[in-house]
């Protein structure tokens, strides 16, 4: 049985919040990109969601290197991979009627996108 | 015990309509009732003990039965994921689980 001692709790408390990895993984997309959201329908677990699944956003960032969460949960390793914000409009989302103007950022893994 | 495995469980509640308008508490307090602050801390010693990570966690979370997600509070679903790891990764045994249960229930009366 391992111990989890008061110390240990601490120390989760001083860590920095992010979970980059420093690891050098050549990134398949970039800042302008336009990528779309892959159709996944998982019982496991996922950080696509689902409103988002099979539209086009476009790459506005790249966060870097982070461990992928869907395969974390399936005992699928860490499986390294960028990182990058996506920008939908509103219409690609909810269609027509949704202002024009607004769009919504999401933090998508690599894994999720397709090149379009 | 509430959990199955779902296809698209119920959390994913992004463009969903009818939940009604998002309540702000004045002066909301950190902790309601104690127990969510044991429940937190629980969570927390279990996650820095490499017990579980922290998309399971979630994933614990997403796999409560779609009724009782929607009518659970924010630390229910904290507590409910909790036990549903700390027995599936063998911390405690469902007999274990049981007699704090039925220990809890007889205090109560």
């Amino acid at each position: 049985m391992r111990t989890v001692d008061l110390e240990v709790v601490r120390s989760l408390y001083k860590l920095p919040g992010a979970v980059r990895m420093k690891l050098d993984v050549v990134p398949k997309f970039k800042p302008g990109d336009r990528v779309k959201a892959r159709n996944i329908h998982t019982s496991g677990h996922t950080r696509l969601p689902r409103y988002a699944r099979d539209k086009v956003g476009i790459i506005q960032l790249d966060h870097g290197v982070f461990h992928l969460p869907d395969a974390r949960v399936s005992g699928q390793g860490d499986q390294p991979q960028h990182l990058y914000s996506v920008r939908f409009s509103a219409r690609e989302l909810w269609g027509a009627e949704a202002p024009c103007k607004d769009s919504i950022n999401i933090d998508l893994w690599e894994n999720y996108l397709d090149s379009v | 015990m509430r959990r199955r495995s779902f296809l698209n469980g119920v959390h994913d509640m992004g463009g969903m309509h009818g939940f009604g308008p998002i309540v702000r508490e004045a002066d909301e307090p950190v902790f309601h009732e104690e127990w969510e602050a044991h429940t937190l801390a629980l969570a927390r010693a279990m996650l820095a003990g490499l017990y579980f990570n922290l998309d399971e966690f979630r994933h614990s979370m997403e796999r409560i039965e779609p009724s009782y997600y929607l009518r659970s509070s924010y630390y229910e679903r904290w507590l409910e994921g909790t036990i549903t790891l700390l027995l599936e990764k063998g911390v405690i045994s469902q007999q274990e689980f049981q007699a704090r249960l039925d220990e809890l229930t007889e205090r109560r009366g």
